[in-house]
């Protein structure tokens, strides 16, 4: 899985690519654990558009970072998840734990109102 | 002259002559007989032999060269005759000399060679003497040291590895000459170049440091150099080549002992981990129910396959007189060791709160244990997807509750099956549960399966997932047989989908049907 980003304002936007599983996993949590020690307070998008799976492991490793983001007084919402990846978000009621936008824009747009 | 102040060329004639004097006295003879006064033998202007014995000064009418590979290394040398039959036979006989001087060499060469082999050979012997019974890594760098510095004959020695998990580990032999921070840089050095590091300093060089010489040769274990042994101050000399050649040999017996000594440890910590899982996997098995309570109205049937040796999936029934029969069914997140702990954790706690809570509905159920399990959830950074079941037999009612629980199919005998849908989020995931109660009429050969991803989420060949579409006409096409029946018919159904495939996720089941 590839991890790219970008800022938008105080917010930082990670882009995966491919499979988000418990192979994938640890790598995108090192990334997330970085930019909340460094980031205060840490808002951070997490856009799915090109993720085509999401295991358990993804899914508990976004679910932790999402209580630390708002711990620190921030948070982690999530951005352009392709239907397959949705469906698991609302058979796991997951979309009533985290903030989901259609567009990155959206959930930047949600953070600065 | 002392025979010690000797050249190298001049102490092999001197050893030709010494081992062959009664011919040099024969030819001596014939000097004389054909009227030489004297014959003598010279190397770097010094006089190796003459005969007869006691003549001190020889005014040489006739010499001729001794030559070893092109070169001249002395002289033969008459006197009293002089003439141009006399002086090619000096010629000959020097040639001769020069033949018996070369033998002498390459005798020496090989001897020499055989020499090396036999100390190459005593090392590899000491060293796996001195090995043999030293089971830990420590012990066995000191061996290697001490072996090192005896059989090369030096002040000190060291040697360091650097293990798997990134530490390193030096070892000095008799005492610490070196920092470690140089020894590691040494063996950063032998590592980029595959080959040996010598130095010898000279003494203006060395009077501070106190190192007058360093030879470092580098490790291979399992085909990589992680280590290296190094050798300080070669005793009265500088390190030479037989020097590098010996350590060479020590180097690739010490790095086949080591090997040997790292993957014992490893397969022995292998081995400590694999009666840990054993014993890990029996005490799970314990906990999951391995007979099926009779529960009036229902026919059920349940089991579990976790994908590694011990797994994060559960299942549970409690059945009291005093209580409505209840079931669940959770799924922590991960594999192995670590769900397998929090599994244990949850099913406690879901049965303690199902016992003694006074009414225990599913949602009362799934809501204490969240508050119970949430800040361990979030310690490990987990959850657990949990759906709990309870049937009340008098009005044929089922109530649920679904914590981010899929896939859950309810078959009613009559109609075509549903899923039903978590309203709650996982365990672990939010301060406070978010499931509610549900109920539907559960009437005769009504069927309701319960799974884990593990079984929906099985892929096959082609990468594709078993999915919901699929599960819920296989459900719909086994609904007529009994709960054990519907279980080994899904269970075959989708173990034939992924053929072949490993089973990549825990799998459990729970099939409920109304008799």
């Amino acid at each position: 899985m590839e991890i790219k980003s970008h800022e938008a304002g105080d917010i930082i936007v990670m882009e995966l690519e491919g499979r988000f599983d418990a192979y994938s996993a640890p790598k995108a949590n090192e990334w997330l654990e970085e930019v909340m020690t460094n980031r205060k307070p840490p808002n951070v998008i997490v856009n799915l558009e090109n993720v085509v799976f999401v295991d358990s492991t993804a899914l508990a490793t976004l679910v932790q970072a999402m209580k630390r983001c708002r711990q620190l007084d921030g948070d982690l919402r999530l951005s352009n998840l392709k239907q397959p990846v949705r469906m698991i978000f609302e058979l796991t009621r997951l979309d009533r734990a985290f903030e989901i936008f259609n567009l990155e824009e959206e959930a930047v747009g949600a953070f600065t109102a | 002259m002392s025979k010690a102040k000797l050249s190298p060329e001049a102490r092999m004639i001197s050893t030709v002559i010494s081992g062959q004097r009664s011919q040099f006295r024969s030819l001596a003879d014939a000097w004389q007989t054909a009227g030489a006064t004297s014959l003598s033998v010279w190397a770097n202007g010094a006089r190796l032999a003459a005969w007869p014995k006691g003549v001190i000064d020889i005014t040489p009418s006739m010499s001729a060269p001794i030559r070893i590979n092109g070169e001249d290394v002395g002289e033969l040398v008459v006197d009293g005759v002089g003439n141009p039959a006399a002086e090619k036979a000096l010629i000959a006989n020097a040639g001769f000399i020069s033949r018996l001087a070369r033998m002498e060499n390459e005798l020496n060469g090989m001897t020499e060679r055989l020499i090396d082999t036999q100390d190459q050979l005593l090392a590899v012997y000491g060293l796996t003497e001195a090995t043999r019974n030293h089971l830990e890594l420590d012990d066995l760098l000191t061996q290697v040291a001490k072996i090192a510095t005896e059989l090369v004959s030096c002040e000190a020695a060291f040697v360091l590895i650097q293990q798997p998990d990134g530490t390193s580990k030096v070892e000095h032999y008799p005492e610490v000459k070196l920092d470690d921070e140089l020894i590691q840089s040494c063996l950063t050095k032998v590592a980029d170049t595959s080959e040996y590091l010598l130095l010898n300093l000279t003494e203006t060089e060395y009077s501070r440091a106190g190192l007058r010489g360093l030879l470092v040769h580098p490790v291979v274990i399992r085909d990589q150099i992680t280590a290296a042994i190094g050798l300080i101050n070669k005793k009265d000399a500088e390190f030479e080549f037989p020097d590098i050649k010996l350590l060479k040999v020590i180097a690739e017996h010490a790095g086949s002992r080591m090997e040997h000594l790292i993957l014992f440890q490893e397969s022995i910590e292998q081995s400590k981990l694999q009666v840990e899982a054993d014993l890990a996997k029996r005490v799970q098995l314990r906990l999951l129910p391995t007979k099926f309570p009779e529960v009036e109205g229902l026919d059920l049937w349940a089991g579990s396959e976790p994908a590694s040796q011990v797994g994060g999936d559960y299942y549970a029934f409690v059945d009291r007189p005093d209580r409505p029969f209840t079931f669940c069914v959770g799924d922590v997140s991960g594999k192995g060791m670590p769900a397998a702990l929090l599994m244990a954790m949850s099913r406690t706690v879901m049965r303690t709160k199902t016992t003694v809570d006074p009414t225990p509905t599913p949602e009362v159920i799934l809501d204490d244990c969240n508050s119970e399990l949430y800040d361990d959830f979030t310690e490990v950074s987990m959850f657990a997807t949990v759906f709990v079941g309870q049937y009340h037999h008098e009005e044929r009612r089922l109530m649920y509750a679904n914590a981010g629980h899929s896939p859950v199919v309810f078959c009613p005998y009559d109609g075509e099956p549903v899923l039903f849908e978590a309203d709650g989020t996982a365990i672990g995931v939010l301060p406070t549960s978010l499931a509610e109660d549900q109920e539907v009429i559960f009437r005769k050969d009504d069927v309701l399966v319960v799974m884990t991803d593990g079984f929906s989420e099985a892929s096959n060949h082609d990468d594709e997932l078993f999915g919901y579409d699929r599960l819920l006409k296989v459900v719909k096409m086994l609904s007529k047989k009994s709960a054990k029946g519907i279980f080994d018919g899904l269970y075959e159904t989708i173990k034939n989908f992924s053929a072949g495939r490993p089973q990549d996720d825990d799998q459990t089941m729970i099939v409920i049907k109304g008799v």
